[in-house]
Order: C-alpha cells, then sequence, then structure tokens
C-alpha cells in the first residue's frame, strides 16, 4: 500500500516535470519559427513556399496553441518527422535508446562488480596499502575525461596492437569485439567514481559503534563485514549506481559519437548539429523520462536497503 | 593564519591538489610571461618535441598541424580554461547562492517554486542540456557561461537551501532576528559561512568539471572559435594525427587531466579537514 | 586519319582534323586528344590505337573474380530527387542503379553509356544523340528517346531547383528523331555537352519519376547493373547485383554503405580492423596515420577541387573591389597550401581553374603586397583596420578550418581583423551561398568553363559571390563553344583575367585527395569528381 502510494505520488511528480520541461524544450526550439521552414523545405525552397508551409503546418497560430497542439500530439505518440532521417521520430528513437541501454549496460556490468569490490577492500582496512593504492588509481581514473582515454585506448588496441575494432556501428548485427572499447571507456571513469563512494561508506560503516561491538565480542572480521557492515555500506553506493545512469547518458555522447555506435547520444548530436527540432525536442523528453525514472527507482531502491526510511515518508517529501 | 593553513598542510593529498591547482592558476595568470611564443602564430608545422626553432628557441613540447607552439597553446589555453570555467563557476555560484539563501530563508511558496525549477533542470542530463542550448544559442564564450550557468546553478542552489534551513532553525540565528539585523545581514554573515566548507568541496570539483565539460564540448566541435587555444579543442584536432604525432593529443589530455585531478584532491583534502573539524567540534 | 572512326558510323566532325594535325605537332598531348575527340564522337578505341596508348588505356594483369560483399564507409544523407542533390556522397549511392547518357572515366575521357554514340552538328549547336536500344529499367520498360526529354526538359523547366538549370541554359530543344534517337538543339555551341552530361546531377530517371512521387529510394527504379534493397539515413544503403541488368553486369554481390559519422579517423580505425573495405575519402590531416597503417592501400590524386573563400560582390564592405583586392593581396596563398596542407598540391591563382584541367590559361598569379593592400585599404576608409567575419563549416575536414586560420594571421598582418564563424558542416550549406564572406569547397569538374558556368555566371543558380559581369558571360560563351584544347585555353584568358581583375575570391590552393582501401579491393579508382562506379571493382580473395 505505502509502495503504491509512493509510486503514485512520484510519478505525478514525474509528471509535472515533464511538462515544465516540454514547455521549456518547445520555448526554446520553436519561438523562432523562420528557421523551422527552411529545415523542413530546405536551402533551394522559396520564400513563397516556405510561408505556405508555416500556414498549411500552423505555424501562424499563437505561441500557446502551437505548443498545446504539439503537446498532444506529443502525449498521443505523434512525435513528428525528423528533417534529417526523414522518418517519424517515434520509429527512430526506441531502437537508438536500447542500443544506449546496452551501451550502458555494458558499464554498469563492469563498474559495479570492479567499483564495489575495489570499494569495499579498500574501506575494510582504511590506510592500509590496498586503501591507498584504490584511492590513488580511482582519483586518476575520475580526472581524465571520456574523449582523453578514448583517443588512448583506441590509440592503443586499434591502431598499435591492432586486437579491436575501431568503430563500432554494429550494422551487420550484435558484436561483442565493437563492444569493448566503448563499454571500457564508459566504466573507466564511472568505476573509480564508484569506488570512492563505497570506500568512504564502507570507513564510515566500520566506524561505527556496533561494528567496533562485534569486533569486541570477538567476531571474524569476515563475519563482520557480511553481517553487519555490507547493508549499510551499500546504501549510498547502489544510490549513486542509479545516479550514475543519467551520467552515463551524458558519458554516452562522446563515446557513441567517437567510434559511430548508433545509438541515443549519437541520435542526439545528430539531431541538434542539423537543427532537427522535433528530434532533438523527443530526444531531450525521453532523456529527462530516463533520468527521472532512475530516481523513482533509486528511491525504491533506498527505502528498501535502508528500512529505517519508511517510503511513506520519503513520498511526503517530509526532508 | 598559521592555525587555519596548518590542518590543511599536514594533509598530503591537500598540498599536492592545492600545488597543482594553483599551479595552474598561476601558468593561467602568468601566461604573457611564461609562454615562449604566440600561441596563435604560425611557426613551423609538427616539429617534434623538444625540436629547436631555427629562429632561436626550444619547441620544448613541439608544435602543432599549424607550427604553433603547443607549450605556449597549453599555456594561454589554461587561461581559456581557468577564465571561462572559473567565471561559469562563479556565475553559476552567484545565482545558486542568492536564490538558494532566499528559498532556504523564506520558505513558502517561493521556496516551493524554485526547488520544483531546480529539479527540472536537474533532471536533464547535463551534457544533453548544454548541447540544447549551444543548439539553440550557438557557440560563444558567454553563451557557453550561460549554459553553464543554467546548468550548475540548481545544484549549488539545492546545498546552499538545505543548509539555510537547517541552520536558520538554530538559537544564534533566532537571537540575530530578534536583534533586528536585515534579513541580508543574517542571510549573508550568520548562515552563509556555515556553508563555506562543503562550499568549497563542491567549488573545487565543479570547477573541474566545468573545465572536463568546455574540453568535451571542444571535442564535440561546439566549442570556442578558432583559433582561441582551448584543451579540448586541441585535443580534437590533433586526434587524426596522433600515431604519427602522439605529441598532439598527449599533453592537451595531461594538462586538462592534472587539473581535474588537482582540483579532486583538493576537493578531498578540504573534506577531510572540515570532517575532521566537524568531529572535533 | 583513316583509322579514326565514330560509334555512330557517321562522318567525322571537321574539327578532328585540326586535332589530328595538332597531336602530331605535339601541340596537345594525347590525352587531351582523346578527351576533345570523344567529345565529338569519336570512338575512344579507335582515338587510342591512332594515337598509340593502347596499352596503357587497357593494361590488366589480374582476372576479376565474381562476387563478395563490398562495405564502403561514407555519411548516409537524405536522397529524394536526384538532380537537386547537392552532395556528391548521395550520388555515389543512386550511381549504382541509376544510370547517365554518357560517362567520364577517372582520365576525364568521355564514353559511351546509355546513349551508345552521338554526332555534333558543324557549328556544335546541334546533337544526334543514339541510345542503347539494349537499356531496359529495372520494371522491365525500355529506355527510351521519352525518358531522356522528361529529364532534360525537368532540369531546365522554369521552376527548376536543380543546378542543371543553369549547366544546360543553352538547351533549346530535345526532341524524339527515332525510336532510339534524340536530337539536343543549343542556342550557342558548347563543345563538352556529352561531358557535363556525366555530372552528377544528372542521371536518368524514369519517365514516370514525378508521378510516383518525386522520391527515388522510395521507388528505386534504375537502369543500372545494382539494386537499392535497403536505405536509411545516418545508418546504411544496401545494394545488390541485378541478374536481369542490360549491360556488362557487375562483379560484386552486394555493395553496403555504412555511416561512420564525420570522423575521418574513426572510418580510418574501422579499414584498420578489417570493418570496411572503402573509406570515401580522408584528408591531409589523416595522410601521416594511413601510411602508417600496414594492411591498406592509400591512393591519391590531383583532381581541380578546392577551397574558395569568395566575397559577394553586392555586400558591405565586399562591394568596394578595393576591399577585395587588398584581402587577395594580403593572402598567403603559397603558406596556406604549405601550412594548412602540409604542401600536397598545386598552388592557385584566385581564379577557380586549376592547372589541371585542359582549358588553363597560366594566368600571372598575385604576388603578396602587404603595403599595397594597406594603400587600398585606406584609399578605401578603412584606415584603421578593417573588422570582417569569414564563415565556413568544415565540410571536408578540419582543414577547412585551418587554412583559413592561416589566412587569418595573413591578413592581420595588413591590418584586416578576420574573425571565423565555424559552423557545424550541416549548418554550413543552408547558409553557403547567404553569408557576405564564406569558404565554400567545390567539387571537381572535369573542364574550368563547367566551374566557372555554374558559379560565376550572372544570376547563376550557385553563383555563390553574387557576380554578375556580362563582359564574363560573353567571354565565357566564347571559351565553351570552342573544341581546339590549345584555342579553348587561350579563349579562357580573357575569362580569367575578369575574374581576377575583380578580385572576387582568395582560391589559395588545390590539394591533392586521399583515400584508402583495404588490400583485397581491385580497380578501385581515384576518379577526379568522386564520382564512383562500382560495377568494375572486384574483391580479391585472400
Amino acid at each position: 500500500m505505502t509502495l503504491i502510494l509512493f509510486i503514485v505520488r512520484k510519478l505525478g511528480g514525474a509528471a509535472a516535470a515533464m511538462l515544465t520541461v516540454s514547455f521549456l524544450v518547445y520555448m526554446a526550439l520553436e519561438v523562432n519559427v523562420e528557421d523551422v521552414a527552411v529545415k523542413v523545405l530546405g536551402q533551394f525552397s522559396t520564400d513563397a513556399q516556405r510561408a505556405a508551409w508555416l500556414t498549411a503546418n500552423g505555424y501562424d497560430d499563437p505561441f500557446l496553441i502551437r505548443y498545446g497542439r504539439w503537446l498532444w500530439s506529443f502525449v498521443s505518440g505523434n512525435w513528428g518527422e525528423s528533417t534529417y532521417y526523414r522518418a517519424p521520430v517515434i520509429d527512430l528513437v526506441p531502437d537508438r535508446l536500447a542500443a544506449s541501454g546496452l551501451l550502458a549496460g555494458g558499464a554498469l556490468l563492469v563498474m559495479v562488480p570492479v567499483g564495489l569490490f575495489a570499494g569495499l577492500l579498500a574501506g575494510m582496512r582504511p590506510g592500509s596499502l590496498i586503501d591507498r593504492a584504490v584511492s590513488l588509481l580511482s582519483i586518476v581514473t575520475t580526472s581524465i575525461p571520456d574523449f582523453a582515454s578514448a583517443v588512448f585506448l583506441s590509440a592503443v588496441f586499434v591502431f598499435w596492437l591492432n586486437w579491436l575494432p575501431g568503430a563500432s556501428t554494429m550494422l551487420s548485427g550484435f558484436s561483442f569485439s565493437e563492444m569493448v572499447l566503448p563499454v571500457l571507456v564508459l566504466a573507466f571513469y564511472s568505476t573509480g567514481y564508484l569506488a570512492r563512494v563505497t570506500r568512504a561508506s564502507m570507513v564510515e560503516v566500520m566506524g561505527t559503534h556496533y561494528v567496533r561491538t562485534a569486533r569486541l565480542k570477538g567476531a571474524s572480521p569476515a563475519r563482520i563485514v557480511w553481517r553487519h557492515a555490507l547493508r549499510n555500506a551499500l546504501i549510498t553506493p547502489v544510490t549513486v549506481i542509479m545516479l550514475q545512469l543519467p551520467w552515463l547518458l551524458s558519458g554516452v555522447i562522446v563515446v557513441e559519437v567517437f567510434y559511430a555506435y548508433k545509438g541515443f547520444g549519437t541520435l542526439l548530436y545528430d539531431a541538434a548539429l542539423n537543427s532537427d527540432i522535433r528530434l532533438v525536442e523527443a530526444c531531450a523528453m525521453v532523456s529527462v523520462l530516463v533520468v527521472v525514472a532512475t530516481q523513482i527507482l533509486s528511491d525504491i531502491a533506498y527505502g528498501w536497503l535502508n528500512p529505517r526510511v519508511s517510503l511513506l515518508e520519503a513520498a511526503m517529501g517530509s526532508k | 593564519m598559521r592555525k587555519f593553513f596548518l590542518p590543511y598542510l599536514s594533509s598530503p593529498i591537500t598540498v599536492v591538489g592545492g600545488l597543482l591547482s594553483l599551479g595552474w592558476l598561476l601558468i593561467a595568470l602568468l601566461a604573457p610571461v611564461l609562454a615562449p611564443y604566440d600561441p596563435i602564430k604560425t611557426l613551423m608545422p609538427l616539429a617534434k618535441p623538444g625540436a629547436l626553432n631555427p629562429a632561436g628557441g626550444t619547441f620544448w613540447l613541439g608544435t602543432d598541424m599549424l607550427g604553433r607552439d603547443i607549450l605556449s597553446r597549453l599555456i594561454y589555453g589554461a587561461r581559456t580554461v581557468v577564465v571561462f570555467a572559473t567565471l561559469a563557476t562563479l556565475t553559476a555560484y552567484l545565482v545558486g547562492v542568492v536564490l538558494g539563501l532566499i528559498a532556504g530563508y523564506r520558505g513558502g511558496r517561493l521556496d516551493a517554486v524554485l526547488s520544483y525549477f531546480a529539479n527540472v533542470v536537474l533532471s536533464f542530463p547535463v551534457l544533453v542540456l548544454y548541447i540544447v542550448i549551444i543548439v539553440v544559442i550557438g557557440s560563444s564564450p558567454f553563451n557557453i557561461i550561460l549554459a553553464v550557468t543554467f546548468g550548475s546553478a540548481p545544484a549549488i542552489f539545492r546545498i546552499v537551501r538545505g543548509i539555510t534551513i537547517d541552520v536558520a532553525s538554530r538559537d544564534y540565528v533566532a537571537a540575530a532576528i530578534t536583534q533586528g539585523e536585515s534579513a541580508w545581514r543574517i542571510m549573508l554573515f550568520d548562515i552563509l559561512p556555515n556553508a563555506s566548507g562543503p562550499l568549497a568541496v563542491d567549488f573545487c570539483l565543479r570547477l573541474g568539471y566545468t573545465a572536463i565539460t568546455i574540453g568535451t564540448l571542444g571535442f564535440l566541435g561546439l566549442g570556442l572559435p578558432p583559433p582561441t587555444p582551448d584543451w579540448g579543442t586541441m585535443v580534437n584536432e590533433g586526434r587524426g594525427m596522433a600515431i604519427a604525432f602522439p605529441h598532439l593529443v598527449i599533453f592537451p589530455c595531461l594538462a586538462i587531466s592534472s587539473l581535474m585531478l588537482g582540483l579532486s584532491l583538493l576537493a578531498d583534502g578540504l573534506r577531510e579537514v572540515s570532517d575532521a573539524q566537524g568531529r572535533r567540534a | 586519319m583513316k583509322d579514326l572512326k565514330t560509334n555512330s558510323d557517321r562522318p567525322l566532325h571537321s574539327s578532328v582534323k585540326d586535332l589530328v594535325e595538332q597531336v602530331r605537332s605535339g601541340a596537345i598531348d594525347r590525352r587531351s586528344f582523346l578527351r576533345a575527340s570523344a567529345w565529338l564522337g569519336v570512338s575512344v578505341a579507335s582515338a587510342s590505337v591512332f594515337a598509340g596508348m593502347k596499352g596503357e588505356a587497357f593494361a590488366q594483369t589480374e582476372t576479376p573474380v565474381d562476387g563478395g560483399t563490398l562495405r564502403f564507409a561514407c555519411q548516409i544523407q537524405e536522397l529524394t530527387d536526384p538532380m537537386l542533390s547537392s552532395w556528391i556522397e548521395a550520388s555515389n549511392l543512386y550511381r549504382n542503379s541509376l544510370e547517365f547518357l554518357t560517362y567520364v572515366d577517372a582520365d576525364n575521357i568521355t564514353h559511351p553509356y546509355l546513349a551508345k554514340s552521338w554526332t555534333p552538328s558543324e557549328d556544335l549547336k546541334v546533337w544526334d544523340f543514339e541510345l542503347d536500344e539494349r537499356a531496359k529499367w529495372s520494371n522491365g520498360d525500355a529506355f527510351t528517346p521519352e525518358d531522356v526529354i522528361f529529364n532534360i526538359e525537368r532540369w531546365i523547366a522554369p521552376d527548376s531547383q536543380s543546378s542543371n538549370k543553369t549547366a544546360f541554359s543553352a538547351v533549346e530543344k530535345v526532341e524524339k528523331t527515332g525510336d532510339h534517337s534524340v536530337r539536343i538543339t543549343l542556342s550557342r555551341g558548347v563543345s563538352s555537352l556529352p561531358e557535363q552530361l556525366y555530372s552528377y546531377t544528372c542521371p536518368m530517371v524514369h519517365r514516370n519519376f514525378v508521378k510516383d512521387g518525386a522520391n527515388w529510394p522510395a521507388n528505386p527504379i534504375g537502369t543500372g547493373p545494382f539494386k537499392l534493397e535497403s536505405f536509411e539515413v545516418g545508418r546504411q544503403a544496401v545494394f545488390t547485383k541485378r541478374a536481369d541488368y542490360w549491360g556488362t553486369p557487375a562483379h560484386l554481390d552486394e555493395i553496403h554503405y555504412i555511416d561512420m559519422g564525420t570522423d575521418v579517423t574513426t572510418h580510418l580505425a574501422a579499414l584498420a580492423s578489417g570493418q570496411i573495405d572503402v573509406i570515401y575519402r580522408a584528408s591531409i590531416a589523416e595522410y601521416d596515420l594511413m601510411k602508417s597503417l600496414p594492411n591498406i592501400q592509400v591512393l591519391k590524386a590531383n583532381p581541380a577541387h578546392t577551397l574558395v573563400m569568395r566575397m559577394q560582390v553586392d555586400a558591405k564592405p565586399f562591394d568596394d573591389v578595393r576591399v577585395r583586392k587588398a584581402i587577395q593581396l594580403a593572402a598567403d596563398n603559397k603558406q596556406m597550401l604549405d601550412v594548412a596542407y602540409r604542401g600536397e598540391g598545386v598552388i592557385g591563382a584566385n581564379v577557380h581553374v586549376s592547372p589541371t584541367q585542359p582549358d588553363y590559361f597560366p594566368l600571372e598569379p598575385v604576388t603578396r603586397d602587404v603595403e599595397r593592400a594597406k594603400a587600398l585599404l585606406a584609399e578605401a576608409g578603412y584606415k584603421d583596420g578593417l573588422d570582417i567575419e569569414l564563415t565556413l563549416g568544415n565540410t571536408q575536414g578540419k582543414w577547412e578550418q585551418d587554412t583559413a586560420q592561416v589566412l587569418q594571421q595573413n591578413l592581420a598582418e595588413a591590418g584586416i581583423r578576420l574573425k571565423l564563424n565555424v559552423l557545424p558542416a550541416s549548418q554550413y550549406w543552408p547558409v553557403w551561398d547567404k553569408v557576405p564572406f564564406g569558404l565554400t569547397y567545390w567539387a571537381h569538374r572535369p573542364l574550368g568553363s563547367m566551374t566557372l558556368d555554374l558559379a560565376y555566371r550572372s544570376g547563376g543558380a550557385w553563383n555563390e559571390s553574387h557576380f554578375a559581369s556580362k563582359e564574363f558571360d560573353a567571354a565565357l560563351d566564347k571559351a565553351m563553344a570552342v573544341v581546339d584544347p590549345a584555342k579553348r585555353s587561350e579563349a579562357m584568358r580573357e575569362v580569367e583575367q575578369i575574374l581576377q581583375d575583380n578580385a572576387v575570391m582568395v582560391q589559395a590552393y588545390w590539394p591533392s585527395r586521399f583515400c584508402a582501401t583495404s588490400m583485397k579491393v581491385r580497380n578501385y579508382k581515384l576518379h577526379p569528381a568522386d564520382y564512383f562506379r562500382m560495377d568494375g571493382i572486384w574483391l580479391a580473395q585472400a
């Protein structure tokens, strides 16, 4: 019951946020109508053709009416036609999003075990050699931007060693080897970040009095970690993992552009470069939807890991 | 003074981070003195690092495709990063702190509206937001600052608002109110100092992210117009030739990574010290 | 002389005699001879035997193997009406399925294609084309004179948006003269008509093209050796071999065109790791990388393609010829070539005619003179320097921007502060003919006069500089009617001179063009105009 109430409330908030986003996005992209006709009809169109097109497509109406109409068709699944791809936007987005999801999933598959394990190991004995090595390594990897690691990894594995393919278009079906480099680049940054967060969380938990009490009682270190520390130490990292999803959505742009991967990132990038307005609108809306959805999921996960926080409380937003 | 700096100096992380960050700051400030050559002048194309300039001097880090000295471009590039990233972050802070203080202190409907908008903006993935903004309004130094402000201010707003709500309920604030101090005075002198620790940490990290974002925009071809020396753009431009001439890419990558490293170390150090002080207090 | 035959078996055009005399005396080289005689309908085979070039032109050492899939990396752009396309990449897609009346090979020699022969009248105004009676559309229809008439009339219709409208402005009438013959009547003599018919905007589409929606990928009827199987903008296009092709069948079974974004480094990475077989284009920035890769072959050519930094002669401050002259005088063309393109090319003379084009006249180049540039600027009222902006889109790669950056330094010496407005490539094309000062890439044309006709004739569709001069137009008309290569280049002297005197552009150099293929690709020739016909290409078995 609480869970349902919680989800209903969250969904309400998400819908309101989406509505505001839609207004902001529409305003930013379609207040100025002159460019729209040029984009749709091409550089060789005449002024008369453009004016006729604008009238035929309702661009003479006041802004708010246009917005209302656009919102309605957006909600009812008509996302307009992409001027660059010459296809309905709604047909383009799901496949690309799934492709990016695959990439992000791969990155999570590397990042979660490695990051959690390294972080826990380091946090168990603060100040130890392992701790120092993990801390140093993670701070270094988090300092290297995506594009720099992409350049280096490509230089080494594609051009120098010739081990891996240099482009990841995946046009002839799924290819594991084409996934390796983009996933590595994405995971490179995030793993270090997750390790740092996990370590900090673990150090804190290891310092709490109940762990100290357990230690005084003579419990074995493995038992202490497994029975007492782990669950609590995981609360923050799990939230972080969830919040990494939107971050991956950003990271995905650089990586996809670099490796010519046909995902959501390149879709948005191409749409933006070609002022493909309908597509940019849809991409912006979808990416916000993804973020909002992960926020709800991370709240649920948080509540599940931390029974002291009631979902109801979280739902009412008491703090 | 010594008492203030001592805890920081005892942490090697802080010292290394501080030195790195301060180093880049100094390099940026002293760019005209330090740079051996004009960063946008063609001298000798594709000299390897350490090559001698026939007109005198040495290209310590080599030259790029257009024959411009890479060391000088890195030094002036530091200026671009420091100026634009700092300016952008500071503007974001100004907006975020002012709105955060007001929202947290006043509460009520204003707070609700501001918090709501902050949440909306924060639900955009950062780079998506920047790309949309840059595409709508075009790429210029001013527009990049505008985009960063718009994207970062909500996060700062949240931190400040949270701390303000927490502090505003304490006794000494209540005392100040009864003494008839103006709301601005209270916000600036009684509340804001409490937020300085977390804000300093956040500032360092945010500065680094902003630098990386500007670099990434440059890398995606959406950055500052040429010939402005900019690290991300340098990496992008040298990429095709990186196998034959790795120096075109390695040095700008090192520059941006070392700046980010310095700032993260500094942030870590600041956090440790402020945690330790917090525990003592 | 007796060895020379026309494709139509009609008598030789009278100008062929002059050509023969000239090639004998050495006034023109054998290639110019082949080329000019081909325009006049002389069979290339007979002309090469005559000129003693057989071995050179038809050498073949390996036996082609049929089968296999070729993977070609290039941008997959929107493609609707071929006559409107402004991207050569797009034309390389439909070139597999759509054919042209004539075919111009990598050596600029015109061959029969859908037209098996042509015969010009003495004054070069009336051209009789004989169509190949075997030619068939993929829907079973025969290729007829109606198809040709439909296409040409559509190009030159009053409301046509095609660049063909300017290129074929001399066409007065197209008429059917037999079951397989068409007559094109011109208002003025044009010698290179057969060559022009292979421009990338001139493929023959089916006579019902407009009726069927004027959208080629939606209804991909063609006469060519391949069939369009699938087409997705931004992803890929797949062509498969047609079993019922009317001509010599192609070797390849399938061609996959794959969009890998605009980044050539990624294309090379894919080539190095065996994911693709051909990259469409590489620029100077990737030259070292290409040479260092062990398993690829690098191709290099010197086509007449270039960057034109043109000034709109009716926009301030470029409406003052002194300003335009000052910019030309301050520009250092040699430095732009040496630095921005690392010397891989030939220096230009700001007139947009290349030394590799047969009608080129070697004009005295503009010598750099910063002092005079300053004086001219002062005279024009810009004593304290001038602020201008150059818009560019890096449509071919970063070397466009590099060239502009060198120009920026050159102009600074004369007190001209040049600001660069770098747009993403796709945002440049919508404004390319609108910005007052813009850097535009111009693709190769076989003849200089063909480019000038498109780009500088008064009121032309692609006249981005708004240059308008009656003398220029008249001089160009004169040059275009001349067949004799030596006389033609002499006639171009006046044309080039007018253009240079009016200082319309900085056209600094003619860059070399590079591309790369995997080792197994055979018979892939770097066509100077990037018009790739894929039916002759085959893959060696590993």
